[in-house]
């Protein structure tokens, strides 16, 4: 096999999906290029979940403006992608005066930059959010600010892609880079393919796709960050993104809704050696509880549905570290670290300016096609409540994953998706089906007897 | 009855609690019952327990899960009880109004005149438990999720060979005949407990099978290679101990699948996590009873199925008007030795329900007494309380408290 290319993009994080989507509105062979067996399966899987508006990003730099363009692009078109959005706005929490001053500054450097923000004093905080725990001077609120769903955007934006003519290619690691001068051939053991111009959106592992061409501009400095999700009851006590006044060091942990109506406690930040080291420990999980404990006391014994740690593929750079090495046909992507998903349309607009009318003499597509994906956000209109749809599919009555309420429809749609899920995790990442309070114990055989049944697995 | 009239009694739940319910309601007259089940197939948990010890409080007989099933299916011949399974109950307001879901009875609300609340437990898993360690894509399984596996046969991915398992419940031994059976080798139960929660004799058995038993000993952390557990961290008293294995299964600290309660009227007894109920089996909210393993986590399913015959003869009385369909009784108080107690609330109801009480910690040589006031209304015989084991107490008028005295 040797196909060409005038594009590869490697990494199928949210960042490259967003790339190859932006990529497929011209009239460019473009190839996307995922390691592991399904896309989003790394940074992009362990993250908060938040659109951010771009307020508490520093100004001035890549970030800041990419951040500010992905979120207007996500408010404009995630929609169309079926893609869920609540605006539920955040509460950032100062008890010290110095955390006072920090926020009065805030407030005064975000009004400047056109962000809509305001102070509340502690009794507004309270009438608003009695949960809070005691000792609150004020608050910088900044009601922009939303969740989304983490999981189904790179799948979207994947879906759109290739339905715009990106050919996608999972389990598909590149090992090997040569340049000749004119192209590059992209090696995964016996198999070949050649392109004019390579997109790193190695993620996690950009330093090493880097490598393969001989860069080493920077190092990938993973740091973990450790979630706890409660229980989907801990919605009716908390509805709203909270965290505390953000330090040089960090940002804080955040206690704020998700999407799919559970309450996410997190992120730690932890520098550590290794970048796969996923693991929770014992202090993770003390930070998050002393959160909990201080600033929401009601969830304090709340149960937890599951705990799980991610990478932010940071570099030992503060700002993207976004290169356009157009005479070798090499742009690099990566230091996207904890704003992948808000930047994500933003840099996909940053990369195709930087890149298609200096490398490639082409057009815009006249009329892209469109995609849709099903909705799992908690507050809209769920399968099993769609009598319409159930009349004429009783499949989405039939509950499979009870916690969730996920339908034997919703897995069998899933599973016929072009973009099929190649694991059990990512089959649960695509429907929330065992994401639940019981984890799999009531439906996590029945779902794995649809996957393999689906997969062509003989039971 | 026809798919789109309302049944006199919807009962929600076809494994013991809920069968044995329907068939004393049909045994009492009543004609027009509806089973709702979320599973594809009715009998419940005992289904995929395929060991021998069910049933026996209630059929006398100790029947395999699978067979005592299929003695509470059997006892239905012959009635008209309808059951409908893949039917889910999303909510439950006053009225009682049930929401429910299926693909037969598609999307609505049933307007029954009595509904008997059975819907059991579920165990906890690694979440719930906040065990750190790496993240894992196969190999932490609860025993609920490993007996369906088996029972659906399903193969366990090939590299799992050895099991660790977690807890030391009845559950955990029925763990291990299931994980023999997919083809585990049990290296080792684990439990914080100073004894094993089961029977001992169970432990004695286990040992001689080549199962070791921690006891006083904590999960500290499960070690993930390659997306799959290769050991766990064991916090013993004195020391701390690697153990490779394949697997984790967590079994046991049950929950009470209470989810479509939420936001209800049915008030839950933070204690036991399922709803409170009077010694006729009502809940807080007006013609809705309640029996089986939602009431108090796990409870042998002849217990549980007694449980259910009982809901099931107050809610044929209820329709007869023999007695009101909203809750009685006075809630008793519990000293701090005391675990739980269902029925939380008692009254003067001459049939009355089996009570059942928890300790919260073991004692020995103890008595446990009612009390009235600040007087002591009856005291039991010196006895060891041991926790997690059912503690029967027969039920007295004029009861205010339960505690251990001496």
């Amino acid at each position: 096999m040797n196909a060409q290319y005038d594009i590869a993009i490697i990494g199928g994080g949210v960042v490259g999906t967003a790339i190859a989507r932006g990529l497929s509105r011209f009239e460019l062979k473009a190839v996307l290029l995922e390691a592991r067996p399904d896309l989003g399966d790394e940074s992009s899987k362990g993250n908060s979940a938040l659109m951010c508006s771009g307020l508490d990003v520093p100004a001035g730099t890549l970030e800041r403006r990419l951040v500010q363009r992905g979120y207007a692009r996500y408010m404009a078109e995630a929609s169309d992608m079926g893609l869920p959005i609540r605006k539920v706005g955040a509460i950032t929490l100062a008890w010290s005066e110095e955390q006072q001053r920090i926020l009065e500054h805030e407030l005064a450097a975000a009004r400047r930059d056109g962000f809509t923000a305001e102070l509340f004093d502690s009794t507004e905080i309270y009438r608003r959010w009695p949960q809070f725990g005691p000792g609150i001077r004020c608050g910088l609120w900044a009601p922009d600010e939303a969740i989304v769903d983490p999981f189904s955007t790179p799948h979207a934006y994947a879906l759109d892609a290739l339905a715009n003519g990106v050919d996608i290619r999972r389990g598909w690691p590149v090992q090997r880079a040569e340049h000749d001068g004119k192209s590059w051939a992209l090696f995964n053991g016996a198999e070949r393919l050649t392109t004019r111009c390579v997109i790193n959106a190695g993620g996690i592992r950009a330093d090493h796709v880097e490598a393969l061409a001989g860069y080493s501009d920077f190092a990938i400095r993973p740091r973990r960050g450790q979630y706890m999700v409660l229980d989907k009851s801990a919605r009716a006590i908390h509805d709203v993104i909270a965290m505390p006044t953000p330090t040089p060091a960090t940002r804080g942990i955040l206690i704020t809704p998700t999407i799919f109506g559970n309450v996410l406690v997190g992120p730690t930040a932890e520098d550590v050696e290794d970048r796969d080291d996923r693991r929770v420990t014992d202090e993770g999980l003390a930070q998050l509880r002393q959160a909990i404990a201080t600033m929401i006391p009601a969830l304090a014994d709340h149960p937890v549905n599951t705990i799980f740690a991610g990478m932010r593929p940071a570099t030992q750079f503060s700002d993207y570290q976004i290169i356009p090495r157009l005479e070798r046909g090499w742009v690099t992507v990566a230091g996207i670290r904890s704003t992948g998903l808000s930047a994500s349309l933003g840099i996909a607009e940053h990369v195709a300016a930087l890149l298609v009318p200096y490398m490639f003499d082409v057009a815009r597509k006249p009329a892209p096609k469109r995609i849709n994906v099903p909705s799992l956000s908690e507050t809209s209109l769920r399968p099993w409540q769609d009598s319409g749809r159930i009349a004429i599919d009783p499949c989405y009555a039939e509950m499979i994953c009870h916690c969730e309420r996920i339908s034997r429809g919703e897995i069998r749609d899933a599973l016929a998706c072009p973009l099929a899920p190649q694991t059990l995790n990512s089959l649960k990442r695509r429907t929330r089906a065992m994401f639940g309070r019981c984890q799999g114990f009531y439906c996590g055989a029945r779902v794995q007897a649809m996957f393999e049944e689906g997969r062509g697995v003989p039971t | 009855m026809n798919s789109n009239s309302d049944p006199q009694v919807l009962i929600v739940g076809a494994g013991p609690a809920g069968l044995a319910a329907a068939r004393t309601l049909a045994a009492q007259g009543v004609t027009d019952i509806l089973v709702i089940d979320r599973d594809d197939a009715p009998g419940g948990l005992p289904r995929f327990c395929h060991h021998p010890g069910f049933g026996l409080e209630y059929a006398r007989w100790p029947y395999t899960g699978p067979g005592f099933a299929k003695r509470l299916l059997c006892d239905l011949a012959g009635t008209n009880v309808r059951i409908e399974c893949r039917t889910t109950l999303i909510a439950l307001r006053d009225g009682p109004v049930a929401e429910i879901t299926g693909p037969r009875l598609g999307f609505r609300q049933i307007r029954p005149r009595a509904i008997i609340l059975a819907t059991g437990i579920r165990e906890s898993h690694r979440g719930n438990l906040l065990v750190p360690g790496g993240r894992a894509e196969t190999g932490i399984l609860t025993t609920g999720q490993l007996q369906q596996l088996v029972a659906r046969r399903i193969a366990l991915p090939k590299h799992l060979k050895s099991a660790v398992i977690i807890g030391t419940e009845h559950v955990a031994f029925s763990a291990i005949w299931t994980a023999r059976h997919a083809g585990l080798r049990i290296r080792a139960m684990v439990g914080a407990e100073d004894r094993i929660m089961s029977f001992a004799p169970l432990g004695t058995l286990a040992r001689a099978a080549g199962t070791d038993i921690f006891t006083r000993t904590h999960l500290r952390e499960i070690v993930i290679e390659n997306g799959a557990p290769s050991a766990v961290i064991l916090q013993a008293p004195q020391e701390i101990r690697r153990l490779p294995t394949d697997a984790v299964l967590f079994t046991g600290n049950w929950i009470p699948e209470v989810a479509a309660l939420t936001g209800g009227p049915v008030m839950l007894d933070p204690r036991t996590g399922g709803p409170e109920i009077d010694q006729a089996m009502r809940t807080s909210a007006p013609g809705t009873f309640a029996a089986g393993n939602m009431l108090h986590g796990v409870e042998s399913s002849g217990w549980c199925a007694n449980e259910g015959r009982h809901a099931g003869l107050m809610a044929a009385r209820y329709l007869r008007g023999e007695i009101a369909g909203t809750q009685g009784g006075h809630r008793l108080e519990l000293s701090a030795e005391i675990a739980f107690l269902v029925p939380q609330r008692w009254d003067s109801t001459a049939e009355a329900a089996p009570v059942s009480l928890r300790v919260a910690r073991d004692m020995h040589n103890r008595r446990l007494a009612l009390t009235a006031g600040a007087d002591q209304l009856w005291t039991g015989g010196r006895r060891n309380f041991l926790r997690k084991r059912r503690i029967v107490l027969a039920a007295a008028m004029g009861a205010t408290g339960v505690t251990i005295i001496d």
